[in-house]
């Protein structure tokens, strides 16, 4: 009696299942899934969102895109962006987190809480702070800088520097999530393995490498690849903010040329074929993740 | 003895870090009341020399204020509310039913997080301006009715309620609605508060979507009112940039200052997979 009741209620249970979900899957079918399919419709064509008609193009947008020496100028900036933000959001938090699990093993919550703190407030708010803390003329820094006898380079303005401010305004924002992240991953890993280790007197950095790190990696991955994909889209807002890809598209990455071409220079087809290029390359990381994953890292949950 | 020092050393530059993080927020703060004099000549005291209110009264004459605040309010609202009702449904749809594809649409949904907004930018803007949207705080709200990272979060919360329980009193032929209401909601509460408040503080920090959409004064975000200041980065008005930087910032503190354990653990959460 009971068994019957139960099927006869799953079957109704699959058709309420769909339902519950509609909400959702309609929300990103109309402003995800069908946007997709159009941006790699519009990048076979040149149009500038205002014609009537979009020339069909083929792959020229794609062709033009891998013979513009810029497109290598923005690739060639996109990878500092990712080295600089993996240095200050992945490795950092990883020893830190480090550091406060194994071996101070102290403060983790004063220190939680306060290093997520500037995730909460905007990159628009970052951006405007920054911009007047490194003020080359007037900021604090440079007025420090001036009492030591130096002067701040016009950084907005230096080719290569540039791409270290904004990625370090990117990082104020990023660091802390990431840090508590990695801390709940890295605070996972067996004591009983590093406590041993460490009355083998096995050096520091090796319990790192070799226990520490390979116990943690399935939250490493997460948070390796998190750092790449948002942090490229977060640069955007400090670079629309105050560069806007200058000097000499010296600071655009992949993400802010897609916006630049298709809402400054209004080229729909060069834009979409750049956005899909980036997308490709997202999706080429998250392969290799679930590669990585099925090879068995290891699981601390 | 020797850990001991080592400790310190470690405290000592974690301390560090922690007060660079900090440093912006008090400098703003604290210029924010300054006057422009005593800024320029003062810009290292932390204190101001004659506090003033000056700085704040001039933001709400230069820009319509209680209207770009209200703006950012109705459009974090109204996501907040779509975004963690369709979330909270999926999520149940998830955790407790049974059906064809179950798997492939959740991973679906889940894989759209690493999608770039670079994708659907141009598509979606064509969308909202065919409906007539464009400047219109709707247009904001309607491509954020759903979230990918809301529906994890949530069907991870879920997924820690024993099913033994919600399956006794489903047999006991309880409607679903009353489940979520009596059961599920109030044992993922913090799960859903906190998630709530990401989608709040998210939104209100927005920039890139609204700076697409919104283009008159009147129906412009704090974030975008904020921006409209970098093109008098040489000029005078430091002071009061800061006045609307500290306004801009100041609703995601106090709700991080109120929820802080709630945050920070859903956040926790969201990077170990489930």
């Amino acid at each position: 009696m009971l068994i019957t009741k139960k099927q006869e209620r799953n079957k109704r249970n699959g058709l309420l299942g769909y339902l519950l979900i509609l909400p959702s899957f309609l929300a990103f079918a109309v402003f995800m899934f069908w946007p997709l399919l159009r941006t790699i419709y519009l990048s076979f064509f040149e149009w500038n969102m205002i014609k009537p008609y979009k020339k069909f193009v083929g792959f020229a947008n794609y062709v033009e895109m891998f013979q513009n020496p810029q497109t290598y100028k923005i690739m060639g900036n996109t990878m500092v962006y990712i080295l600089i933000l993996l240095v200050l959001n992945f490795i950092a938090p990883y020893v830190l987190s480090f550091v406060l699990s194994i071996i101070i093993k102290k403060g983790h919550n004063i220190y939680k809480r306060i290093f997520f703190l500037p995730s909460v407030i905007s990159l628009v708010v970052g951006s405007m702070l920054y911009l007047w803390i490194l003020n080359p003329v007037s900021g604090p820094i440079a007025v420090i800088a001036k009492m030591l006898g130096q002067t701040l380079p016009v950084w907005s303005k230096s080719e290569g520097l540039v791409l270290v401010v904004l990625s370090l305004i990117t990082s104020w924002k990023v660091f802390g999530y990431n840090f508590i992240v990695t801390l709940a991953g890295v605070s996972g890993v067996s004591k009983e393995a590093v406590e041993a280790a460490r009355l083998d007197n096995v050096p520091m950095w090796r319990i790192f490498m070799d226990i520490v790190f390979p116990m943690s990696s399935a939250t490493g991955i997460y948070v390796f690849i998190i750092t790449i994909v948002q942090g490229l889209q977060y640069v955007f807002t400090p670079i629309k903010v105050i560069t806007q890809g200058g000097p000499n598209f010296a600071s655009s990455n992949m993400i802010y040329n897609s916006y630049q071409e298709a809402f400054t220079y209004f080229r729909t087809g060069s834009s979409s074929a750049f956005s899909i290029v980036t997308m490709v390359l997202f999706t080429i990381l998250l392969v290799l993740e679930f590669k990585f994953v099925e090879k068995g890292v290891y699981y601390e949950n | 003895m020797r850990t001991k020092l080592s400790e310190i050393k470690w405290h000592l530059m974690l301390t560090a870090i922690a007060l660079i993080l900090i440093i912006p927020i008090i400098f703003a703060i604290s210029n924010s009341f300054k006057t422009l004099s005593d800024a320029y000549s003062n810009i290292l005291n932390i204190i101001p020399s004659n506090p003033t209110l000056n700085n704040y009264l001039q933001v709400f004459s230069q820009l319509p204020f209680w209207r770009i605040t209200l703006n950012t309010f109705l459009i974090s609202a109204a996501v907040t509310v779509f975004k963690t009702v369709t979330s909270f449904l999926a999520a149940y749809a998830f955790v407790y039913f049974v059906f064809k594809g179950k798997n492939i649409i959740y991973f679906i949904l889940i894989s759209t997080i690493f999608i770039p907004f670079t994708v659907t930018m141009i598509p979606n803007y064509l969308t909202i301006s065919s409906l007539g949207l464009s400047d219109s705080l709707l247009g904001v709200i309607l491509p954020q009715l759903s979230d990918a990272i809301g529906i994890f979060l949530l069907r991870q919360s879920m997924r820690s309620i024993p099913r033994s329980l919600v399956e006794a009193v489903y047999l006991e032929n309880v409607s679903h609605i009353r489940i979520m209401k009596d059961i599920i909601l109030p044992l993922a509460r913090p799960a859903v508060i906190s998630t709530g408040i990401i989608f709040f503080i998210n939104s209100w920090n927005e920039y890139v979507w609204p700076v697409l959409i919104l283009k008159s004064q009147d129906h412009y975000t704090l974030s975008l009112a904020l921006q409209t200041y970098v093109s008098q980065e040489s000029g005078t008005e430091f002071t009061v940039v800061m006045a609307v930087s500290v306004m801009a910032m100041l609703p995601p503190l106090i709700l991080y200052f109120i929820f802080q354990k709630y945050i920070i653990d859903t956040f926790t959460l969201s990077g170990l997979k489930g």
